[in-house]
């Protein structure tokens, strides 16, 4: 996606996206919904795409950032913007307990992570006296009024998430810029052949775990502020990982832009149109069609929408 | 110019249709209910039953007030998942509901009536009994139920079999945890043997549970709280190892018709708490108004679920009227009016403390017999003598 189009997908987000839904809190419920699940997209593809490394375990980075969060709002009275950084913070150092797994490769790495996450989640819940345990956090602070705007609102919380998957996909994008992502990308093709010119490659995949982690906090704690409750097994939740993997995939887990427009394509077209479709079994609607999608295209949607806006240019010009 | 005129003669005859209709029916008014309940997703049996329940109560209300009010209700399945219990409510909300009627487990009650606490919008539910949900000083937040009236029943049923220990086998939700620690209290206080067994809610195997019990404990009853697919567990688990126990006694969602029709061999002299018998006889003008209305729609016999969705829905239409007729149609309104209800209803007595809970409450206990369900405690609701001792196993 070249900068013209991502400027205008961005001040469409920004102000359009506002004007014409602002009054409707379900439809810009379900938007800020589907960017959550974007944030995480971002950062498992982050993960995958540069640290060559296949992640089922966000969910741990998910409710690690989450109970942070609404730990440190609820019990130590801290700022929910700062509380919202430190649960980033929390999940980045909650990814050092992982890093002897990075010893591994493909799906050892894979179900390590997953192991990890099941920990975390076993932690959360017999932490009674810090978590709330089994019986989770009721009432956590809502986002803020900041500056005159009341981002507890649902457009509030809209702009916020926003800006979280913006700064995100920015951070990707210059991470791939540099020399270290160029040294990342010859890792995902021949880590073997990256080490032996030098590549300091066990540093560069540390520093893509703690990345990917924080990233994931930070949504997970804006999402315990955004629907003001938190258990272990739903901050914990397997679908916090399938479901944007799912997303990043469907999109175009190696481009920039594809995990986010996955995340909101398929969350949005379930939510919107094959629930209305098909009040109860919509989620098969949407498995033919991953599938569909995966078969025709294993490279996501945006390859797809690239091609079509290529040719339909070619066809101008001819 | 031409569509200029069409749009203005189209315009009048709206103007003219719709100030005849809203002359001729001055007072009435259709009154929109949201529901979120979990019509798939794990909790997809109990969503079903109280939404059968709710439904009933639209009904009887359409009926109550027909020719003057009109009831109409919406329902979102929740997919027993927080976030989108959330989204339903926002989205019923934006389709202005007057009030919402519906929600299970707590966990998603919590969040779905935050929002609809923000919205200014009450809710009513019977479906968590975490203490916390009523503590969180909402204006519009009712539950018919409570906590204490499952654990008295328990309790009282167990204090009449004169068992000396027990072993209570209990999941790590916050409704289930909180409600075996009352049990453990006041049983101990009773002077019983307790030993205390949690599962996280996704164990599948709970054999390593019983077999703990069985070898160790060796208590004469074991109590279970938990939900209907891990009261299955248990008792597959207990049937196979087959603990010398006097009685396997559990709490919500197992004395009820379904679980007497899909697992008999499981079932047979389980105990669980039951507002009626099943097949349920109802005798009084107010059971045969529920029963009937029910019948109209769904086949099969209606558990407690159906009647607590029944009982929680008319108390709410009927406060919706009274609201609207003194033309206090809001958050305030509804919730003063819901105050003001002392009512005996199908399932007891239902009136609603500061804190929108129902103190009147208390459960009553039911034993799984030959695929049917006789209340067995308190004395002045039993409808059948309890197999004592019994097992689904001997």
């Amino acid at each position: 996606m070249n900068i013209k189009v991502f400027l205008l997908a961005l001040a469409f987000m920004y102000l359009g996206v506002p004007l014409l839904l602002g009054d409707n809190n379900y439809l810009i419920g379900m938007i800020a919904s589907a960017l959550i699940v974007a944030g995480i997209a971002v950062a498992w593809a982050l993960l995958g795409n540069l640290g060559g490394m296949v992640s089922f375990g966000h969910a741990a980075f998910f409710g690690v950032g989450a109970y942070t969060s609404a730990i440190l709002t609820m019990d130590y009275g801290v700022p929910v913007f700062v509380a919202l950084v430190l649960g980033g913070i929390g999940a980045s150092l909650s990814s050092i307990f992982m890093m002897p797994a990075l010893r591994l490769r493909g799906p050892y790495f894979a179900l390590a992570i997953l192991a990890y996450a099941e920990i975390f989640k076993i932690l959360a819940t017999e932490a009674t006296g810090l978590t709330g345990g089994g019986g989770g956090l009721l009432s956590i602070p809502s986002l803020p009024v900041f500056a005159g705007i009341d981002f507890g609102t649902k457009l509030g919380g809209y702009i916020v998430i926003l800006n979280i998957v913006t700064l995100m996909v920015i951070t990707y994008f210059f991470i791939r810029r540099s020399s270290y992502g160029l040294a990342l990308k010859a890792m995902h093709d021949s880590e073997l052949a990256t080490r032996i010119v030098g590549v300091p490659a066990t540093y560069l995949k540390i520093v893509m775990l703690v990345v990917s982690a924080f990233m994931t906090g930070a949504v997970g704690a804006f999402n315990a502020h955004y629907i003001n409750f938190l258990e272990p097994d739903y901050a914990f939740s397997g679908t916090w990982t399938v479901f944007p993997i799912v997303a990043a995939i469907f999109g175009g887990y190696r481009t920039l832009s594809g995990p986010v427009i996955g995340a909101l394509f398929i969350y949005l077209i379930d939510q919107l149109v094959f629930k209305n479709l098909l009040p109860q079994g919509h989620q098969l609607i949407l498995g033919v069609m991953l599938t569909g999608m995966i078969v025709l295209s294993p490279s996501g949607l945006l390859p797809i929408i690239t091609n079509l806006f290529t040719r339909t240019r070619g066809k101008q010009h001819a | 110019m031409k569509f200029l005129n069409l749009s203005g003669f189209i315009g009048c005859a709206l103007g003219v249709a719709l100030g005849v209709g809203f002359s001729g029916t001055a007072h009435s008014a259709n009154f929109i209910i949201g529901e979120h309940t979990p019509l798939s997703g794990k909790l997809a049996r109990v969503g079903t039953g109280s939404h059968r329940g709710i439904v009933t109560g639209i009904k009887v209300l359409n009926d109550m007030y027909k020719g003057k009010h009109t009831f109409e209700l919406k329902t979102i399945d929740d997919e027993s998942s927080p976030a989108k219990a959330v989204s339903a409510v926002e989205k019923l909300a934006s389709e202005h509901v007057v009030a919402f009627s519906g929600g299970y487990a707590s966990g998603v009650i919590g969040p779905a009536s935050e929002a609809a606490n923000k919205a200014h919008i009450p809710y009513i539910t019977f479906g968590g009994v975490a203490t916390a949900l009523s503590q969180r000083g909402h204006e519009g937040f009712f539950r018919i139920n409570s906590a204490a009236g499952y654990g008295k029943a328990v309790i009282g049923l167990v204090e009449e079999m004169g068992v000396k220990s027990i072993s209570v086998v209990y999941s790590n939700k916050e409704a289930t945890l909180k409600m075996a620690k009352y049990v453990e209290k006041k049983l101990t206080e009773d002077g019983l043997k307790i030993s205390m067994h949690e599962y996280d809610s996704h164990v599948q195997d709970y054999k390593s549970i019983v077999n703990k019990i069985k070898l160790r404990d060796r208590p004469e009853a074991i109590v279970m709280i938990g939900y209907e697919s891990e009261y299955v567990g248990i008792l597959r688990a207990a049937k196979l190892l087959k603990p010398n126990v006097k009685a396997m006694i559990g709490v919500w969602s197992l004395a009820t018709g379904k679980m007497a029709k899909e697992f008999p061999d499981l079932m047979e002299n389980v105990y669980g708490t039951a507002m009626l018998p099943f097949p349920v006889t109802f005798t009084s003008p107010k059971q045969k108004l529920f029963y009937d209305a029910f019948k109209s729609n769904f086949e099969g016999e209606p558990s407690y679920l159906e009647q607590f969705g029944y009982v929680q829905t008319r108390l709410l239409g009927e406060a919706i009227v009274r609201a609207n007729d003194k033309g206090q149609l809001n958050l305030k309104g509804i919730s003063d009016e819901l105050r003001k209800t002392d009512e005996e209803t199908i399932s007891g007595r239902v009136r609603f403390d500061e804190h929108g809970d129902n103190p009147e409450f208390v459960q009553r206990v039911g034993q799984h017999q030959k695929g049917k369900i006789p209340l067995v405690w308190p004395a002045s609701a039993k409808t059948g003598e309890k197999v004592f001792p019994g097992t689904p196993w001997n």
